[in-house]
């Protein structure tokens, strides 16, 4: 399969970026095509200027800000987040990669005001992340990014299509065995992607 | 009493422009004191570097780019966002805005426990004024993480008792002008009995 790597993390020694590393790795070994696409790394600006904006229902043209990633992202067969959650959300960069890419025509069509998700090449999704406080926590906050990814992101990709979510909680409280064994959660997971 | 305004929204002449001019006359027909951040209009960087990534958890993050954001949070009472949904949630500009300045040390303090002691404490009010181009009943399905990410996880670091509001406009993509006008009245008569 083609699949898609988003990975959103600033630093090369964290946590995150070992899962990233893992995620890739354990993809290409089981002969997926991986497309590792660190949105740090490329430099991805997640704000939306004005022109974008002011473009934004125009199909024929709103593409050409992003046609490297929009073309990316038609490609995948699959697609795999690895990111952080902060502030109960994704950080900033992951965020504008969905308001900039996914955009009229890319992932949905607009029908008399309505969205008409079209991202049906996607038929598989899963997302790697890390919270710093626990789930009892997050859950009082309504846990915003699992809800995303879901619903949000579920509704968006071919129907019926798996989607996994995979969290370590309360990681400002994580010991070596708890990290260890998430990884090998994760290990297994792409193992069986 | 004093409230800061977040408005975000790269279009200068959008609707969400007249709904934060709104906004400002509001507030100041109540006789609040009233700052305001216009998040595209400066150029603010939402991508928090490594270098701030590394020090998170060690201090409050050292860029004189936050400096100023950091004093307007610490001087306001009360904080009102103005911006569109875009995929159910705040736009990138915006959650960049959360993680770098209600950092750690600056919007609450980290135990050894992993206890969180919220440091927004002098802010009582916290309200939302925003666009979806979604349906109400459809953001609720979808679980309306934005209004989440706000009511619950930002007040959480405001004060015990913080006040709320959220105020959406819904189905923005075949809105009349009557729909918006309606809509800027309402926006007008709640902030100011907020």
């Amino acid at each position: 399969m083609n699949v898609f790597v988003l990975y959103a993390h600033p630093v090369e020694a964290s946590f995150n970026a070992g899962l990233h590393q893992l995620i890739v790795e354990r993809l290409r070994a089981k002969g997926h095509a991986v497309d590792d696409c660190d949105l740090y790394a490329e430099d991805f600006d997640p704000r939306m200027s004005r022109e974008e904006r002011l473009g934004y229902h125009d199909t024929s043209a709103n593409i050409e800000f992003v046609r490297d990633y929009v073309e990316r992202l038609k490609r995948a067969e699959a697609l795999v987040l690895s990111f952080p959650v902060w502030n109960y959300g994704f950080p900033a960069i992951l965020k504008g990669f969905f308001d900039r890419v996914f955009l009229p025509g890319v992932s949905f069509d607009l029908v008399n005001g309505k969205v008409r998700p079209t991202l049906h090449n996607i038929g598989k999704v899963a997302a790697v992340t890390s919270y710093g406080g626990s789930r009892f926590r997050a859950i009082l906050m309504g846990d915003p990014p699992r809800k995303i990814i879901n619903r949000m992101v579920r509704a968006t990709v071919r129907p019926g299509a798996p989607v996994s979510y995979l969290a370590h909680y309360s990681m400002n409280l994580s010991t070596e065995q708890t990290r260890a064994a998430f990884q090998h959660k994760v290990k297994t997971a792409m193992d069986a992607f | 009493m004093r409230i800061l305004v977040v408005y975000c929204h790269p279009v200068p002449d959008s609707f969400c422009a007249a709904l934060r001019d709104t906004v400002v006359e509001a507030v100041k027909a109540k006789g609040c004191e009233v700052r305001l951040i216009d998040l595209h209009a400066e150029g603010f960087d939402p991508v928090m570097p490594a270098d701030e990534r590394r020090s998170y958890n060690d201090r409050a993050p050292s860029d004189p780019a936050l400096a100023a954001h950091i004093e307007h949070l610490r001087w306001a009472e009360g904080l009102l966002l103005v911006y569109p949904t875009w995929w159910y949630g705040l736009p990138a500009m915006l959650k960049g805005w959360f993680d770098r300045v209600w950092a750690k040390d600056v919007a609450f303090a980290l135990g050894a426990d992993g206890s969180i002691t919220p440091l927004m404490t002098h802010i009582t009010k916290l309200g939302v004024v925003t666009t979806c181009g979604a349906s109400r009943w459809w953001s609720f399905v979808v679980g309306q993480p934005g209004r989440k990410t706000v009511l619950r996880g930002l007040r959480a670091l405001c004060a015990w008792r913080c006040r709320t509001m959220f105020l959406a406009h819904y189905l923005m993509d075949t809105a009349t002008a009557a729909d918006r006008a309606a809509f800027l009245e309402e926006v007008r008569r709640r902030v100011e009995a907020f």
